[in-house]
């Protein structure tokens, strides 16, 4: 089953036409359905409105995973707390599991993780979880056992009676990931989830992520970290100034470009090639030749002409094209944060120094 | 409902292992010792000073767990934002900021009860079993007085920083036991003037309406319908403030 990926670089007016939702999308209904969502912020002294989010306009199929791609400000955590209710839209609409979101109804079967969270310094976690989990609805017996259960399954059941004040930022975001996981939600919304985590941790994250895929639990996660997206993603939506630059399944965003081509010869001399292969490029390392092609599809042409004139191919290698090159590619020319080219120096300059802190 | 149970489950939890509190409390017994030691310079009035001044203790008390606690209570929670993790579950705003009055209220009764049982039962040991009724009225009704300014403190809470929550809710209590005198005084000014005071007597919380410290004085207990009345007044009220706070923190954008 294919999914037709869109690249976009324009307004939402156009991109909403140009997105076309592939086979299952249709047949299956979306977890998470936005359209034209937006939000202004109004300065309280000056009254200029400030766009955090543009109108845009994605789906989210139950069972997958999703990412909310982006650099620092550009808008991805504006746009998982409108989903949430937690921030009204200026404009648009969205529904989780087919409820209009921001009504407390909506947010039944759902967890969340906030970016960097913070939580009550005098509870322990497993207080917090059966908390969190009484919130979910479920009564204390119940909510009390599943807490149990989830500080083993994120490795924090060394510090389950310890308060959290005395935490560190890796065990925060462990006890916010149990909680997000408290009630069993179908549908699971976490903001830069492997924030604060050392490498084990992160490891330990994306395995969860893919068990709880399997379990078909539908994940939103929002990162700045292209590796963690590309690992997990099944589709992705890559936002720019509060505008989504691209979106679709990560397979078909990443093979929908030329990708190059890697050919290692045993030379029997310099390789020259003829004008038809202008532009490949050559490099000798130890007795070998390295030649690369940025368009795959010549690589045969360039092989055959290789074997004719008497090098010898040891190796092949079809080059993926990497999410990073595609968020390079999208992001060119674009070095404030955010990516707003509408941004002034003196607001770039802020946001670089927020950035730094 | 279980919403609200459970967030105010969570406030109080949080509340009462604050280090404040247990100095709040640490203060109201020491307070209340000094009283006893210093009773026999009072002229023969020991007894009526000791309960007097340990129900003056607990008003205090119960103000300032109100205004400690009360006024950060939800501003802390938005500045660190822990508040994203309760009303990202299906619980509404509404739910929220009335679990969070219940839960101060609790923590807040739990000190001025814990503390009334000492003054009872010094009030008992001092004046014999004719103290139990009106010392328990009085600690109820004192009680009771705090959950009006706990309502005062969740609402500038939701709505300011807590420095000007606590300036606030101190203002309004400092004001509530003279919201009579205020509409005698209203009666003597001219027209619009006096219509103004008279307006804001009665958006002032009436605490003297829960003030049974003279009959305290007397070992008198106070009629049942004051007591009616004072719950009343006081659920109303409460309501009153909770539902300006929910229509005000409705529209508020949690960043």
């Amino acid at each position: 089953m294919t999914d037709r990926p869109t690249v976009l670089a324009m307004s939402m007016t156009e991109s909403a036409a140009i997105q076309q939702p592939g086979p299952r999308l249709e047949t299956s209904r979306p977890a998470v359905r936005v359209e034209g969502l937006g939000k202004d912020f109004r300065h309280p002294w000056t009254q200029r409105i400030k766009t955090a989010v543009h109108e845009i306009s994605f789906e989210v199929p139950e069972g997958g995973v999703f990412g909310l791609l982006g650099p620092n400000g550009a808008g991805k955590t504006t746009t998982l707390r409108m989903l949430l209710g937690l921030l009204p839209p200026t404009r648009g609409q969205a529904w989780l599991l087919g409820r209009p979101a921001g009504t407390p109804e909506s947010r039944q079967d759902i967890g969340f993780l906030p970016e960097n969270p913070y939580f009550y310094d005098h509870l322990s976690a497993l207080e917090f979880l059966e908390f969190s989990g009484e919130l979910a609805g479920m009564s204390r017996g119940p909510a009390r056992a599943q807490a149990k259960e989830l500080v083993e399954r994120v490795g924090l059941a060394h510090a389950a009676t310890t308060r959290m004040r005395k935490y560190s930022k890796g065990m925060l975001q462990r006890a916010g990931l149990a909680h997000a996981l408290m009630g069993r939600p179908r549908l699971l919304f976490l903001d830069e989830p492997m924030s604060g985590l050392d490498p084990i941790g992160r490891r330990e994250v994306v395995d969860l992520v893919r068990e709880l895929k399997a379990d078909g639990t539908t994940v939103v996660f929002s990162s700045h970290i292209l590796h963690d997206v590309e690992v997990l993603c099944d589709r992705v939506a890559i936002l720019r100034a509060g505008r989504i630059q691209a979106t679709g399944t990560l397979d078909a965003l990443l093979a929908g470009h030329s990708a190059g081509a890697e050919i290692i010869v045993r030379s029997i001399g310099p390789v020259a090639l003829p004008p038809e292969f202008l532009g490949v490029g050559i490099e000798a390392i130890a007795g070998r030749t390295r030649l690369t092609l940025s368009d795959a599809a010549r690589a045969s042409a360039l092989v055959a002409w290789l074997a004719s004139h008497g090098h010898e191919v040891i190796s092949l290698t079809p080059e993926r094209r990497s999410l990073e090159d595609l968020f390079m590619e999208l992001f060119q020319g674009a070095h404030e944060v955010g990516g707003d080219p509408e941004q002034t120096r003196v607001e770039r300059r802020k946001a670089d120094r927020r950035a730094r802190a | 409902m279980s919403a609200v149970l459970a967030v105010a489950r969570g406030t109080f939890r949080e509340a009462v292992r604050d280090r404040v509190l247990f100095l709040v409390v640490g203060f109201g017994v020491a307070a209340l010792a000094m009283s006893r030691v210093l009773s026999p310079i009072a002229l023969g009035e020991g007894d009526r000073v000791t309960i007097d001044l340990g129900l003056s203790t607990l008003g205090l008390l119960g103000i300032v767990i109100v205004a400690l606690v009360g006024t950060g209570l939800v501003h802390k929670e938005l500045e660190r934002r822990t508040i994203h993790v309760v009303l990202s579950r299906p619980v509404s705003r509404a739910s929220y900021l009335v679990g969070k009055w219940l839960g101060l209220s609790g923590t807040m009764a739990a000190a001025v009860f814990a503390m009334g049982i000492i003054l009872l039962a010094v009030a008992v040991w001092m004046r014999g079993p004719q103290a139990v009724g009106p010392v328990t009225q009085a600690v109820f009704l004192l009680a009771l007085s705090n959950t009006v300014l706990a309502a005062l403190a969740v609402l500038f809470s939701s709505l300011s920083t807590p420095v000007l929550s606590v300036v606030y809710t101190l203002g309004l209590y400092a004001t509530g036991f003279w919201t009579n005198d205020m509409r005698d005084f209203a009666q003597a000014m001219p027209g619009a003037l006096g219509s103004l005071v008279r307006g804001v007597s009665f958006v002032i919380p009436n605490l003297e309406l829960f003030n049974l410290r003279p009959q305290v004085a007397h070992m008198e207990t106070a009629p049942t319908i004051q007591i009616v009345l004072a719950i009343g007044y006081a659920l109303a009220y409460a309501a009153a403030v909770l539902a300006l706070a929910v229509v005000a923190f409705e529209r508020r954008e949690l960043k």
